[in-house]
């Protein structure tokens, strides 16, 4: 019989790693201790816990949260649904969140808490910044606080969230027992970036959201403090941008000014 | 393309016993001087943007020569090198200027697909032509040999046309490149398919061994499993002890991927390896085989 071509054989390999139709069988070499089928189980096999436990390690407290038996069978069903294309194994996992929106859609906190796992494993390792001192910003001349605007720290992800995903978060972390899941009254979203080599996250409510969008955009912090003037009185105004620009610099998110002399 | 030197020899000369640096152990190392000659990384875990692995890694390079090996580079597979992971290698080693660099003589994926899996090749000459078009591929781009190091197996090809160690030798001299000999992974394909390690390790190029890796296994009765997760068996280090003796003095280093122990106790098993190659070094090699067998 003639050999198949290398990329035949390959390709056969892994189809059977995949479930999908395959001959590969007929090109083991049968006879030692094991069977052919049980040579092949072994690879079949491992493939399914390696990527389990990559889907374990990535998210923690999905994982916690859901439960050893139910977080298996779906990081299971997410494997076969979706076969690792990265040649790095760590992003295989990086639309898992996305896919458990379909998976539990009556329970979407899970894929919120997911987003938050993932995001968190992403600020670990991502970019390098030095963050704004105090000083840079208390040297500011008079005029440029006119036109002064900021950079964000490389590793900042803001998106909204819907549910005690945070909350959930926290009482994992501390291995209590989550609170029951629930709508979060207003609109709300989540923000994650690295302090140190610390992952860090936090909330924020409309007015610092629509503050950071705009600076974001290239806007000048004394522009956003003239947009938060329309709708707040002048003094709450003040004392919104003062306290959020406050925790910013605490919080090393802010790695650049811009619009300045200097 | 040969990459010839100016003296005879091929290999480096072994820099001692290491470890395969895991991130459990960064405190470890940076909070003293520990009895490690040198460290093993993961290249792929260094392959990120930034953030506390960089930082770790910088911090053990003022402290400890470092051997990169990676899982990812798929010599094997038919769908040819990915440029940019090649690339991204290229980058990190200028980073980190290694002793060298290592990865697998195996396919971890085909059609774009990744298994993530170190899959074995048919030992035939169509699979020798590919992995040396590709090993010499990766030595022009990197500027210097790459070692391969063979993989634990549990099943055999019906189109293979040569033995295991066979292949190796053929890779590491056709391609001019290093070899690292896992000894776990040959008492492991030894016993899932029932050849003599002895032969294998009697067949392979002496002047191009430059690593050793060791580490544990999960025995299951008809067959065992290269799992990373026990110390080192017995019968290994009954193997070790000839490999010191056809081999010399070799980089030899423990990999623990998974019940990582404390770093006391992966050092006092590295401690047994040192043992065992100081004793060696005194032996004739067929008093050795003599205990061996």
């Amino acid at each position: 019989m003639k050999s198949p071509e290398l990329t035949d054989l390959q390709v056969a390999f892994h189809d059977h790693l995949l479930n999908l139709p395959s001959a590969i069988a007929h090109e083991v070499a049968d006879g030692g201790r094991i069977s052919v089928d049980h040579r092949l189980h072994i690879y079949h096999n491992a493939y399914r816990v390696r990527l389990l436990e990559n889907l374990q390690d990535a998210y923690e407290k999905t994982w916690a949260y859901l439960g050893d038996e139910t977080f298996e069978s779906s990081a299971l069903a997410f494997i076969e649904d979706n076969p690792p294309k990265h040649r790095n194994l760590r992003w295989h996992g990086a639309e898992f969140p996305h896919w458990l929106v379909n998976r539990f859609p009556q329970d979407r906190d899970i894929a919120e808490l997911a987003l938050i796992d993932w995001q968190l494993r992403l600020a670990f390792d991502g970019p390098n910044a030095s963050p704004v001192q105090p000083a840079e910003l208390a040297g500011l001349a008079a005029e440029d606080w006119a036109g002064v605007g900021f950079q964000f720290v490389p590793t900042l992800f803001i998106a909204p969230v819907h549910f005690n995903s945070v909350a959930i978060w926290h009482a994992l972390d501390q291995e209590q027992a989550p609170p029951a899941a629930g709508s979060l009254p207003d609109p709300t979203w989540l923000l994650i970036w690295r302090k140190g080599w610390q992952p860090h996250f936090r909330t924020i409510q409309a007015a610092e959201h629509a503050a950071l969008m705009q600076l974001q955009g290239g806007a000048s912090f004394a522009q956003v403090c003239a947009d938060l003037g329309e709708e707040f009185s002048d003094q709450e105004a003040a004392s919104v941008a003062a306290e959020s620009l406050r925790t910013w610099l605490q919080d090393e998110m802010l790695v650049g000014l811009t619009g300045t002399s200097a | 393309m040969p990459f010839n030197t100016p003296s005879a020899a091929i290999k480096k000369e072994s820099p001692g016993f290491g470890l395969g640096l895991r991130p459990v152990h960064y405190p470890d190392f940076l909070d003293q001087p520990q009895t490690v000659d040198w460290l093993e990384i993961i290249s792929e875990n260094y392959m990120v943007p930034g953030g506390k692995p960089l930082a770790m890694l910088d911090a053990i390079l003022e402290r400890y020569p470092v051997a990169m090996h990676g899982v990812s580079l798929s010599i094997g597979s038919t769908d040819g090198l990915d440029t940019h992971y090649l690339a991204e290698l290229k980058a990190l080693a200028k980073h980190v200027q290694p002793m060298w660099i290592s990865d697998h003589l195996c396919w971890t994926g085909v059609q774009g697909r990744n298994a993530h899996d170190l899959l074995p090749l048919p030992y035939s000459e169509e699979a020798l032509r590919l992995v040396v078009r590709h090993v010499n591929q990766v030595q022009d781009t990197l500027g210097r040999r790459i070692l391969l190091e063979n993989v634990s197996s549990y099943l055999n090809y019906r189109s293979s046309e040569m033995s295991e160690w066979e292949f190796l030798r053929q890779v590491a001299e056709q391609a001019d490149c290093l070899l690292l000999l896992d000894v776990n992974n040959i008492y492991v394909s030894g016993i899932n398919h029932g050849f003599d390690p002895i032969t294998f390790l009697d067949h392979l190029p002496v002047d191009r061994v430059q690593q050793i890796h060791l580490a544990g296994h999960s025995d299951h009765g008809d067959y065992i499993v290269d799992t990373h997760d026990h110390p080192v068996a017995e019968a290994v280090w009954d193997l070790y002890r000839y490999t010191c003796t056809r081999f010399g003095d070799v980089a030899t280093m423990i990999e623990r991927d998974d019940d990582i122990p404390e770093l006391v106790i992966l050092i006092a098993e590295l401690d047994q390896a040192r043992a065992i190659a100081a004793e060696t070094l005194g032996h004739g090699m067929q008093e050795v085989k003599e205990a061996v067998l």
